[in-house]
């Protein structure tokens, strides 16, 4: 529900600016953000890079490597970060620019994790769950899938679902 | 020459010329003194010209010194009775001044660069820590002519016919330092010990002898020489400040004793890294909003899991899901309660403004 609203402000690009409830809380989060930012250029998380796109503090780009030896190796993935403007009190929206054959990411890139939604705490930070999606390559979570034919696939045939996924991850990502 | 007067003067009328020459020992005792604490980084902030006015004033002195030897009657039962009063520690650093003394006399004039003269100065105190403290190089001959430095003078005058008792000392307090474990606490030990000696001599010559104005006289000069000295040490402090891994560890207490405001300094520079050990403890700025924690935010503990945050984003928090970002428990039962989450927030401000203007008056 809460995601859903985020994904369709998401789609808007621009949403942050969209929005008028919060009109002066764009300067804390910035601070936020700035910090953020710095922190994961001093340490950045494995196989993965973040950023801001263009002139928006609020809008990231996230790149991630396929994990090796998973069916991912070897793809490129980008995601999409949009910080709200009551960031960090709300969580970011992180979309899945590139298509992934994933239990956990459906098809308009929308990712099921537990730290986005109501497990996200301000105390969180982009970097923490750069590493959570990065978990979520590794093991994919078929108890909370978004996509329900994939985490029957993952639990009944992993080989099959390895398959797939490489050949989508080859098909998509590369 | 200054010398030349004081050793036709008698003694009595000397007591003018005398305070002169011992104006200008205290100078050059100071330079000496300067040139053994400093070493290569008074080098580099002195020009090479400063440099050679400095070391010509020790060669007029030494001659003062030796000219002065007639009137060393007096001066030499003092220092005896210093040598005696005092330990075998401290009658080392007289004898280092003694060695650095007689190098730079004999062997300054010649040689005009002042660093040929100072790698003398270096070796003689090699040979000093060499016999003495084998286990600390430069820093302890470095220490003891630092401390030893009104004893020079005295010295500088008997050294001519009182040699040898005072070398008896020093041997002894040679034996006692490298059967000591540890040449740094004996520096340290002769630097506490040396106020008292300051007051024996004092005492001693006062008591015994008729000449008491001179010595006296004497003594106020020695003392204004270490006062003088001190500001040295308070620049050799300065000097020193960012080679602070090899300073020993007698000079900061030699500080600390000696000039308040330096050792203030030097505490307060003490004080920064374990300032920032605690950083890690409470951290400087909220962790939710990067703000700087004031004094009532980091003392603000709403949660037991100890996370800190500043109350503004406390306050914003208990509007929404009032849970620790922590520990993402609910934030204790009491601010709930009383809720009507607005009131409970500025139940939890006012407090913590009493406590912080309280903090404030301590």
């Amino acid at each position: 529900m809460m995601m859903n609203s985020g994904s369709s402000s998401g789609g808007g690009g621009s949403s942050g600016g969209g929005r008028t409830s919060w009109p002066s809380t764009t300067s804390p989060s910035g601070k936020r953000i700035q910090k953020e930012l710095k922190e994961l250029d001093s340490h950045p998380p494995p196989l993965s890079s973040a950023g801001p796109i263009a002139d928006s503090l609020n809008h990231w780009l996230a790149t991630f490597l396929g994990p090796p030896g998973t069916p991912y190796e070897g793809g490129i993935f980008f995601l999409d970060i949009l910080f709200p403007n009551e960031y960090p009190f709300k969580p970011p929206k992180v979309m899945f620019k590139t298509r992934i054959y994933h239990c956990n990411v459906d098809s308009s890139g929308n990712v099921n994790l537990d730290i986005l939604k109501d497990g996200w705490s301000p105390a969180l930070t982009i970097s923490k769950v750069l590493l959570a999606i990065r978990s979520i390559f590794l093991n994919p979570d078929p108890y909370n899938a978004l996509v329900p034919p994939i985490a029957h696939l993952y639990q009944v045939d992993r080989k099959r679902h390895d398959e797939l996924a490489a050949a989508w991850t080859h098909r998509f990502a590369k | 020459m200054v010398s030349d007067s004081i050793i036709n003067a008698s003694i009595p009328n000397v007591s003018k010329d005398f305070g002169k020459k011992k104006r200008a020992n205290r100078s050059a005792k100071l330079k000496q003194c300067k040139l053994d604490a400093r070493r290569e980084q008074w080098l580099s902030q002195v020009k090479n010209k400063n440099c050679k006015e400095e070391m010509n004033v020790p060669v007029v002195v030494s001659s003062g010194g030796g000219g002065g030897g007639q009137f060393n009657g007096p001066v030499i039962e003092t220092r005896k009775k210093v040598a005696k009063c005092c330990n075998d520690l401290k009658v080392q650093s007289p004898r280092v001044e003694e060695i650095n003394h007689h190098d730079s006399d004999s062997e300054s004039s010649p040689s005009n660069s002042p660093t040929s003269s100072i790698s003398r100065e270096n070796d003689s105190g090699t040979t000093y820590t060499g016999s003495s403290s084998s286990s600390t190089s430069s820093f302890s001959s470095r220490g003891g002519c630092f401390s030893g430095s009104i004893s020079e003078e005295e010295d500088g005058n008997g050294d001519e016919d009182e040699d040898d008792g005072c070398l008896d000392d020093w041997e002894a307090a040679a034996d006692a330092l490298v059967g000591a474990p540890d040449a740094n606490q004996g520096h340290y030990q002769n630097a506490n010990l040396f106020p008292e000696r300051e007051t024996t001599v004092g005492l001693s010559s006062g008591a015994q002898h008729p000449s008491c104005e001179n010595v006296d006289a004497q003594v106020e000069i020695l003392k204004s020489d270490r006062v003088g000295i001190l500001g040295r040490g308070s620049e050799n402090g300065r000097a020193w400040r960012p080679d602070d891994a090899f300073r020993p560890q007698s000079l900061p207490n030699l500080e600390k004793q000696r000039s308040f405001p330096s050792g203030a300094e030097r505490l307060q520079g003490f004080t920064n890294p374990w300032g920032r050990n605690t950083t890690p403890r409470v951290p400087t700025s909220c962790p939710i909003c990067c703000e700087d924690l004031d004094l009532t935010d980091s003392s603000f503990l709403p949660c037991p899991c100890g996370f800190h945050l500043c109350l503004f984003c406390h306050k914003r928090i208990l509007e929404a899901d009032a849970r620790c970002p922590g520990c993402r428990k609910e934030y204790a039962s009491e601010p709930l309660e009383k809720e009507a989450s607005v009131s409970g927030g500025s139940l939890t401000i006012r407090l913590a403004r009493s406590c912080s203007m309280s903090c404030s008056r301590v």
